[in-house]
């Protein structure tokens, strides 16, 4: 059988490399023909890691948390497999073992980080049974996909039942995944964030999961962070946010942000609250597994993901800021980011419905977007396949914008008219074949 | 300014947005808020949360979202105080947009695998869970407009109207149980639908439909001013096109 087996290796590494060679991202297509030809590869690739797997589920925050955690470990001395591109359903997590095996179809590595798509879970156990789990948090996202958040919960719970001895590294600071992980047997430890940042008290975000989940009682908050992430508790049964081992106290947040947990202080150059939550996770899950991490502030320093989040372009006299934005938690996050930059500022928005990003564009009306006013905003362009209900989302909140149905056309016609400072926010299936415009302009016109 | 020399308000009451609040029901309400403010007619927007007292007495549009099949449940208890209040609202053509969750609690009962949801009587219908969820795009062609009407269904329930108006033939996608070809209700001024996405800002003719509704009903005239729609209007055309060949 071993002939399948390296068969289905040396096809899945053909397969990527002509998609990568016209410009497409073939991981997940790779993954596929692996497990046509091979099915139980990834089970048994994934038995030849030689220390221990961590898988990173959430709504949002799996793919910088994850390529994190892999920086981390790395920065330590460790061979890991990591799905850094973010392809994270069967084939896609089938994909990051494949491709990182020798031509005799073995892998060589300490480690394998690996995020997963929360309903995809169901699909990876039974391949291999992870020794941790980052939880990142629970939203609303895709609902068409998932049908409502409370099956989300159900999978997740299934899978941990199913493994028992997997441990759990949840975000304390939201109330579905901390019940997840109190209700689940499995060891669990928490982090989170144990004071006041940013005042959100006039904020109308919807906020997931505002009842007790084991006695339905309104829970109260001694303060927010964004959506329902905070400092909770159950004034009628006593489910509380745990106590948190993990815990990140003066935190300061600008054009770089900063942190100190225990008695480290960490620092990195990026923008975002969110990113205090995914740094945070990768610390505690890999200081969990035992690692000292003295290279951590290093590896932050040189972590620079090619995946657009927060990626960095120019074109021309225009600085471009790509990043992702597909549901109403992560786009809300998006634009305390881009109004946190005070100078003037052109965005476009693109909007996707393909089946990966959810064909139910209703979430765009969750989104605060009216913060999206004032003088230092130069123009607003919708651009992708559901540009008209971008326009629409735009128009009942008194902004124009302008609509151009074609990316590259948005983006170049910016470029020439635009004020030179430039965020792009995508969905999903919109990252990667607005990330290759970028690359291709910046090429040609630079 | 026709209508400015006579100043005319409405009051739409969102019922439960802590606990009913799936799918964008904000979108149902800035659609419904702007467009009378661009007609230069006061509007207001009431939130009841699930311990508030609701006076129907003061409202003029109400609105019942989706929530999650958990909390439908939690809500359907609060339900029964307001049951008697809210019916003489519907009886008095009070106007009404449930979606969703919230259609399905108009009616007699929600039949889940876990247990009956019991309604508010308001509308005769019933509705029971189905094997798999009905989760697409949709189009209709309503009796309340001439566009068709355009939006996103995502429901596990099957929801049977006993003969009551239908809000719309289903040009594409599933409607009401999948098979009656029907979709969504109307009684008196009530409208109940699975259509989210939202349903009101690509279907502007429904919007001002239950504008109209409220502003007969309280001031006995309902002259419109025609807005101009073309956003509107493509957004919606872009979605027929593609959905029906």
């Amino acid at each position: 059988m071993k002939v399948r087996r390296i068969l289905a290796v040396w096809t899945a590494k053909a397969a990527c490399g002509i998609c990568r060679h016209i410009g497409r991202q073939g991981v997940t297509w790779a993954g596929k023909l692996a497990l046509m030809i091979y099915p139980p590869i990834l089970q048994e690739l994934a038995g030849e890691v030689r220390e221990k797997i961590f898988i990173v589920c959430g709504t949002n925050g799996k793919t910088t948390t994850n390529n994190l955690l892999c920086s981390a470990l790395e920065a330590e001395g460790e061979k890991v497999i990591c799905n850094h591109t973010g392809s994270n359903m069967l084939n896609g997590v089938a994909a990051a073992f494949v491709l990182a095996a020798d031509l005799w179809g073995n892998v060589d590595a300490d480690y394998a980080c690996i995020e997963v798509d929360e309903a995809s879970t169901r699909h990876i156990f039974p391949q291999f049974h992870p020794d941790y789990m980052v939880l990142t948090n629970l939203f609303r996202d895709q609902l068409d996909r998932y049908g409502e958040i409370d099956i989300t919960i159900d999978i997740l719970k299934g899978v941990m039942n199913s493994a028992p001895q997997m441990e759990v590294i949840v975000n304390g600071d939201d109330a579905l995944s901390a019940f997840l992980a109190m209700e689940c047997k499995n060891p669990w430890i928490a982090y989170g964030i144990g004071e006041q940042v940013a005042d959100t008290s006039d904020s109308k975000e919807m906020r997931e999961g505002r009842f007790c989940r084991k006695c339905g009682a309104r829970l109260s908050y001694r303060f927010y962070h964004y959506s329902q992430l905070g400092d909770y508790a159950c004034p009628k049964c006593g489910f509380a946010r745990p106590p948190i081992d993990y815990d990140a106290r003066e935190v300061q947040l600008g054009d770089q942000l900063s942190f100190r947990v225990g008695k480290e202080r960490i620092v990195a150059n990026y923008r975002g609250f969110y990113n205090v939550y995914n740094i945070l996770a990768a610390y505690a899950a890999a200081k969990n597994a035992g690692f000292a991490l003295t290279h951590f502030n290093q590896m932050l320093k040189e972590f620079h993901p090619e995946n657009g989040r927060m990626e960095q372009f120019r074109i021309r006299d225009t600085s471009i800021v790509l990043n992702l934005a597909k549901n109403p938690a992560g786009f809300n996050q998006n634009i305390s980011a881009v109004m946190a930059d005070e100078s003037l500022k052109d965005l476009i928005i693109v909007i996707n419905d393909n089946d990966q990003d959810g064909t139910d564009v209703s979430w765009l009306w969750d989104v605060d977007f009216d913060r999206f006013c004032g003088d230092r905003i130069h123009s607003i362009t919708v651009s992708g396949i559901r540009c008209q209900d971008m326009r629409l989302r735009l128009k009942y909140t008194d902004i124009p914008s302008i609509l151009e149905e074609d990316v590259e056309s948005a983006i170049w016609g910016r470029v020439v008219d635009g004020c030179g400072n430039l965020y792009v926010l995508v969905n999903y299936t919109a990252l990667f074949s607005t990330r290759n415009i970028l690359k291709k302009l910046e090429g040609e016109k630079s | 300014m026709r209508e400015g020399a006579k100043k005319r308000e409405l009051v739409i009451g969102h019922l439960y947005p802590d606990l009913l609040n799936l799918y964008g029901d904000r979108g149902n309400i800035a659609c419904l808020m702007k467009r009378c403010q661009w007609r230069g007619i006061q509007a207001k927007t009431v939130e009841f949360e699930s311990e508030d007292r609701v006076d129907f007495g003061s409202l003029d549009i109400v609105l019942l979202g989706g929530g999650s099949d958990r909390e439908q449940m939690l809500v359907c208890e609060k339900l029964k105080k307001i049951r008697q209040d809210f019916k003489d609202y519907v009886e008095d053509g009070g106007v009404v947009l449930a979606v969703c969750g919230g259609y399905q609690l108009l009616g007699k009962y929600y039949q889940t695998r876990e247990g009956t949801i019991e309604g508010l009587h308001l509308v005769d219908l019933y509705t029971e869970q189905g094997e798999r969820r009905l989760i697409d795009n949709i189009v209709l062609q309503s009796p309340l407009c001439k566009m068709p009407v355009v939006g996103f269904e995502n429901h596990g329930g099957r929801t049977y109207i006993n003969g009551n108006k239908p809000f719309g033939k289903v040009l594409y996608g599933s409607g009401n149980d999948g098979s009656s070809g029907y979709e969504g209700v109307i009684y008196k001024n009530v409208i109940g639908t699975y259509l989210h996405g939202p349903l009101l800002p690509k279907n502007p003719q429904i919007c001002d439909h239950l504008l109209q509704k409220a502003l007969e009903r309280k001031y006995h005239s309902a002259e419109l001013t025609p807005l101009d729609d073309k956003q509107e209007q493509e957004a919606n055309a872009y979605m027929v096109k593609r959905l029906i060949k």
